[in-house]
């Protein structure tokens, strides 16, 4: 058997203006890494400082890319990385969520004397693996980005390394996560296989005597696109598809592939759980989203009654249509149960990711016209969903102490008018995650859902807003906790630190601005308007 | 030997059916399909059978964790060391490094030289990030025995 002979070797169009976002975040972190490795441990402001730096100037350039992402075919780096509006929305909702995590964890890592220098590096390559996750224009590209996101991540859950249950957080999401990685994985090598192609091959100069026919698939989205139809090997596409939606369930934690979630989010340090719960989330949403959408869309072929594509879009479209349903369901109904804040936080996250699968259904199903809407509405419940996520997670820190030592409904008992800044931003974060009307939540929820319901699908709405009832019960019973029971052990307020006071405002500012106003944010996001975008910069 | 026979029996099965040489999805995979079940059966069968010939006799001294014939002293659960671990991880890194500088060696030129200015430059970034990684962890002490 001979295999010395290649596709010709193209050169590689090289592009680093579209690619600044990421340069200029890896860069930063690996000068955050060079600053930690030769000054002492002093460097804790120096790195948080750096890094928010860092995270400021990717914003910028995000910003800066954005109005050359209308319209014009922007890829680069032989399609690999592409320029759209859905690449730089979830940009921005990393790059928010990676900042706030640096300010969360200040004060954790002050308690705690961690090494801020690794953690702040960690958390950098791992929003540089988020982005690449959104940007990557072929399955090879979007892997690399998740095991970069992965990798850090698995590290930061075990950051409290002499916790039990840091270890065993970070032990079970590697385990889980590699498994789920590999999955994904082979679904990619089955959607190559499926794609394959005759193509004629050069001979290598030496050796080889006549020109090869060989096969060769693609991993490039828009390219495995154009050959869904006429591949080779149809039913690998659809064991390839399948085995991707669960890589990628996984990663966004939907139900039935939930089940690291709770656990991972109870032991993982509470700076860490909240960057969990909203970065690798929207990260995961980013991928599945643009793989699914733009990798095997609707295509009718001429002649034939049932193309594979329209099949296939029908098959992935039922599959997450019950994956929606069941994520919902069981997120709200096991929340129910939850003594444990995290915990709880945990299962709402999961059925967080079920309401954006609601969105994620409506953009599978519209046609090209509507499907910006549809994405753009699920990247602005991703957004809303990070920002109340967060401020929660931030009060939750401040009231575990060290050590993440009260984390139970308990120890939130009466604490309401003792400490009422605490208790009154974790309540409007609260009833914002429950989705209360002029608060993000529900602007997330009114915009996925309308989606849902311009595409037709009455049942998926109708199920959604009876979860949301559901949801009341114990976000809800967390406030009546807070202020309506009386304390039985002591409690001393704690003092709230000028860091975690900033992410405070910024949150409770960001719920109540994407709770007002979302149509500036929404029409950035949906990119179909210039002035808005100018007014944005 | 026994691998070289099934090999050339696979080879044979997919030449016969498809002599083209462009096969179907599964019967190119003949060869590692039957390498597949050989490698379930080896082990599974000698476990099996040796239930049935095997005799069975429990006594204290046998159950006994074995520690070279030397009754243990102590548990099995103990601590060592995980600086082999940390050394192992560095040795995985510059190894990582060469698997990715052959193939770059090999396609760096490219059919007319086009890219190889770009190719060129982006391996010493490469191998720069490299050494600010070998950098760090030798900052940070792990290459330190002691």
């Amino acid at each position: 058997m001979n295999l010395s002979f290649a596709i010709p070797l193209s050169a590689p169009d090289v592009n680093f203006r579209l690619l600044l976002p990421e340069l200029i975040l890896s860069v930063t972190g690996v000068v955050v890494m060079l600053v930690d490795a030769f000054t002492g441990r002093s460097q804790r402001r120096a790195t948080a400082t750096l890094s928010l730096a860092g995270l400021a100037a990717t914003a910028w350039a995000t910003l800066w890319l954005w109005p050359s992402a209308q319209g014009a075919d922007t890829r680069a780096w032989g399609g690999m990385i592409v320029l759209d509006p859905m690449r730089l929305s979830f940009t921005l909702v990393f790059l928010i969520v990676a900042a706030l995590t640096v300010l969360i964890s200040a004060i954790w890592v002050e308690w705690e004397g961690l090494p801020a220098g690794e953690f702040h590096t960690l958390l950098l390559f791992a929003t540089v693996g988020m982005m690449l996750m959104a940007s990557g224009n072929d399955l090879v590209m979007i892997f690399l980005g998740l095991e970069i996101l992965s990798i850090a991540t698995y590290v930061m859950a075990g950051f409290r390394k002499n916790d039990l249950r840091s270890n065993e957080s970070s032990l079970k999401y590697f385990i889980l996560g590699s498994f789920s990685s590999a999955f994904l994985l082979y679904g990619i090598a089955l959607v190559y296989g499926a794609t394959a192609h005759e193509v004629s091959a050069q001979p290598q100069a030496s050796g080889a005597l006549a020109q090869h026919v060989i096969l060769a698939g693609t991993t490039n989205i828009s390219a495995i696109a154009e050959r869904v139809n006429d591949g080779l090997y149809p039913p690998l596409l659809f064991a390839g598809a399948a085995m991707l939606m669960i890589g990628f369930g996984f990663k966004i934690a939907s139900a039935p592939f939930h089940v690291w979630t709770p656990d991972v989010y109870e032991g993982a340090p509470t700076p860490v759980t909240a960057f969990m719960a909203a970065g690798p989330k929207a990260a995961g949403f980013a991928a599945f989203m643009r793989v699914f959408l733009l990798a095997f869309p609707f295509v009718a072929a001429s002649g034939q009654m049932r193309s594979t594509g329209a099949q296939l879009h029908d098959a992935w479209l039922g599959a997450l249509w019950i994956l929606a349903v069941l994520t919902m369901t069981v997120g709200n109904v096991v929340a129910l149960v939850q003594t444990n804040v995290k915990r709880m936080l945990a299962y709402s996250s999961i059925a967080h990711a079920g309401y954006a699968l609601v969105g994620f259904v409506a953009a599978g199903a519209a046609d090209s016209a509507h499907q910006t809407d549809a994405v753009a509405a699920v990247v602005f419940y991703l957004l809303a969903y990070a920002v109340m996520n967060l401020g929660a997670f931030a009060v939750v820190t401040l009231i575990a102490r060290s050590g993440d030592r009260r984390t139970d409904i308990e120890d939130y008992r009466g604490i309401g008018f003792d400490s009422p800044a605490l208790s009154l931003t974790l309540s409007l974060f609260l009833l914002s995650l429950l989705g209360v009307p002029l608060t993000a939540g529900f602007m997330g929820k009114v915009m996925v859902f309308s989606q849902a319901l311009g595409e037709g699908y009455k049942w998926l709405v109708v199920i959604g807003v009876l979860n949301t009832a559901i949801s009341v019960y114990y976000y809800l019973g967390l406030i009546v906790v807070m202020f309506f029971r009386e304390r039985t052990t002591e409690w001393r307020a704690p003092r709230i630190p000028t860091t975690l006071a900033v992410v405070l405002v910024l949150t409770v500012a960001g719920v109540i601005y994407l709770g007002l106003f979302p149509g500036r944010v929404i029409n950035a996001f949906r990119a179909v308007q210039p002035i808005a975008v100018s007014s944005l910069r | 030997m026994l691998s070289a026979l099934l090999l050339q029996a696979g080879m044979s099965l997919t030449t016969a059916r498809t002599p083209a040489g462009v096969g179907g999805p599964v019967s190119g995979y003949w060869p590692v399909m039957v390498f597949f079940a050989v490698a379930v059966v080896f082990p599974v069968l000698p476990v099996v059978l040796g239930r049935f010939v095997r005799p069975n006799l429990y006594g204290e001294a046998k159950m006994r964790p074995y520690e070279c014939g030397i009754d243990p002293t102590t548990e099995a659960h103990d601590r060592f060391t995980v600086r082999f671990y940390i050394v192992a991880m560095l040795f995985l890194v510059f190894d990582v490094e060469t698997i990715f500088l052959l193939p770059w060696a090999i396609i760096f030129m490219g059919d007319d030289f086009s890219f190889t200015k770009f190719a060129l430059l982006e391996m010493f970034f490469f191998i720069g990030i490299l050494v600010v990684g070998y950098y760090y962890a030798w900052r940070k002490g792990a290459l330190e025995w002691a």
